[in-house]
């Protein structure tokens, strides 16, 4: 089990990022109080028995604030890696497959040049330009939340279409997938059977470090506004709040939140240095979450 | 050398023109057109066609995205903001230098003093000073930017108050308010990447030290100085890389530095945009953004060929 995450430090990570899934899950089991009650009497309580974590400008609770605040930055992090992976496996074998035409040719050098797209910058700009408030398509209701995850997730691709068809261009050259070919197997075949199993560690390491990233431009989006809109808690949001009452010394609304994204980062960052240590143990040194 | 610098040069305009292609089809994609935000809910249909007549906006996307590169590049001009009527070479020129000067002084210091420690850490391995980079390096990646600036501002501005909480002090208001405005946003700005150059220069300078020709090279009892300069040329290599990058990268986050320090830089000019629906405006500031870092990335490059002669022959 703590091999399975490359060493002690890969597991520690493991551990609190499955018990912060945990905690986003059942935070309606979990937490004390109700994330959005207003209860101006209770308002700015520093932290005490009753309120951990104190309360904030409307005595919301928050403890209560910061465990429901991790659905937002979880789900927002899962889901753009989700569609990353997937987006980015399928261009990636896409691009193997036709390899040797001029379609690969153009594929590649069109995701290196929009990898040298800065990432933060593109999500603020998009969430942007796209409008904060919800918008109605078709039968959906997308919100902002659901618009930064998505184009999250798209900027995403880049990274993870090049990995997986740098390593897929290396194993469609060797000779068991020569074997499989005399075999009479389909190239469409081999791709998805043999090649893609043999390439998706590195997808999973980046996919690791890519959480971290999300978490944190999660974070940064809803800090600016532009992202979790209030009164739903994200981490983001509590911060930016709490940055108005930190000249008058109500340090709990910022440290409190601060603390989670940190934590979280540091988690996703252990487990993904953790995995590539033991996928890859040659290349132990990563550039960690920076965006 | 030229075909490298032609070949990687060449690379970086293509990443410019596709990335600013992109940017110009979503800028344009958005359902509400920059006519009905300039003139309200209750312009004609008429009023509309002439607003879009006047600014080109009738046009095919691609005869457009012609014009507007041309406007560009030939003659170096932004255009105007349609919802503000203000230029935007004025807008950018009045907020690009505050954002460059924090970016600036904190990418110099976090290289100096990261190339400097992890140079150490490597020559020294598992002495203190190996250990104390190494954590530096683990708290520096761990903790996020933004919440170390609001610990600061808490610590250092409110509690104890050596530096002011927010604001950007002009340098014409006099060198010492000006250093002091600037100096916790730079360090926050300076942390993370200290972090990640030391941890590169540490182990790329592991990996060179305990090579052959490092082993001949002691063996044949050169200096510690001259070892030192001969490991470090190769050394550097993804150390150049790698601070290209977060040059680019510093820049991003100069953004969200700024907001929390107040400081009116490049993040207000692009969330004043976006509050005010310009969305022109919005294209431009993302496209400075990404021209900065294409550009440091090729400049990492160029670096690079200079410190290793090897990659220049294999181009060519």
């Amino acid at each position: 089990m703590v091999n399975g995450c490359g060493g002690p430090a890969g597991f520690a990570g493991a551990c609190i990022a499955g018990l912060l899934v945990f905690a986003s899950i059942f935070a309606p089991l979990i937490a004390p109080y109700d994330p959005v009650a207003v209860s101006i009497i209770d308002k700015l309580m520093e932290p005490d028995a009753a309120h951990w974590m104190g309360t904030d400008q409307s005595g919301r609770d928050v403890l209560s604030r910061v465990i429901w605040g991790s659905r937002a930055s979880l789900a927002v992090a899962g889901f753009a890696v989700l569609i990353g992976v997937t987006l980015g496996v399928a261009i990636g074998l896409f691009a193997t497959w036709v390899r040797g035409s001029w379609l690969e040719q153009a594929i590649m050098r069109v995701l290196e040049a929009v990898s040298s797209i800065p990432i933060l910058i593109w999500a603020i700009a998009l969430v942007g330009i796209f409008g904060v408030r919800d918008a109605q398509w078709g039968p959906f209701i997308v919100s902002s939340e659901t618009k930064l995850l998505v184009l999250l997730g798209l900027l995403y691709i880049p990274t993870l279409a090049r990995l997986t068809y740098v390593s897929a261009l290396g194993e469609v050259g060797a000779n068991y997938v020569a074997a499989r070919r005399l075999q009479g197997v389909g190239e469409l075949g081999i791709l998805f059977s043999d090649v893609l199993p043999n390439c998706l560690s590195p997808v999973i390491v980046q996919a690791t470090l890519l959480l971290a990233i999300g978490i944190i431009v999660e974070a940064a989006v809803s800090f600016v506004g532009l992202g979790v809109q209030p009164p739903t808690p994200s981490w983001g949001n509590m911060l930016a709040s709490g940055r108005d009452y930190l000249i008058s010394g109500e340090w709990w609304l910022s440290v409190f939140p601060g603390a989670a994204i940190s934590l979280t980062v540091v988690a996703f960052n252990l487990l993904g240095d953790g995995l590539r240590d033991r996928f890859d143990p040659r290349h132990s040194t990563s550039m960690g979450y920076a965006t | 050398m030229t075909s490298l610098l032609l070949r990687r040069l060449g690379f970086s305009l293509f990443s410019l023109v596709v990335v600013s292609l992109l940017l110009f089809v979503l800028t344009r994609s958005i359902p509400e057109s920059p006519a009905r935000i300039v003139l309200g809910d209750d312009a004609t249909a008429a009023q509309i066609a002439a607003f879009d007549r006047d600014h080109g906006l009738d046009q095919p996307i691609v005869v457009q995205y012609a014009a507007w590169l041309e406007r560009v590049v030939l003659a170096g001009d932004l255009g105007q903001s349609f919802t503000t009527g203000l230029s935007m070479n004025r807008q950018i020129a009045d907020t690009f230098p505050v954002t460059m000067e924090l970016v600036v002084v904190a990418f110099v210091v976090a290289s100096m003093l990261s190339i400097v420690l992890g140079t150490l850490s490597a020559f020294y391995r598992d002495s203190p000073i190996d250990y104390f980079a190494r954590l530096l390096a683990v708290l520096g990646v761990s903790i996020p930017g933004f919440w170390l600036a609001l610990v600061l501002i808490l610590t250092f501005a409110v509690d104890l108050d050596w530096f002011p909480p927010g604001g950007f002090v002009p340098l014409s208001e006099g060198l010492g308010p000006h250093l002091l405005s600037i100096a916790l946003p730079c360090f926050c700005l300076a942390v993370f990447y200290l972090a990640v150059i030391t941890r590169m220069t540490r182990s790329s300078l592991l990996e060179v030290l305990n090579q052959d020709y490092m082993r001949t090279a002691r063996a044949s009892g050169l200096g510690r100085g001259r070892l030192l300069m001969y490991a470090m040329r190769n050394a550097l290599l993804p150390v150049v890389t790698i601070a290209g990058v977060s040059f680019g990268h510093m820049f991003g986050w100069a953004l969200i530095i700024e907001q929390i320090f107040n400081i009116g830089g490049m993040s207000r000019a692009l969330l004043t945009a976006i509050n005010q629906r310009d969305y022109f405006m919005v294209q431009t500031v993302v496209m400075v953004f990404t021209i900065v870092f294409v550009l440091a990335n090729l400049l990492a490059d160029l670096v690079n060929a200079w410190l290793n002669p090897r990659l220049a022959a294999v181009a060519s």
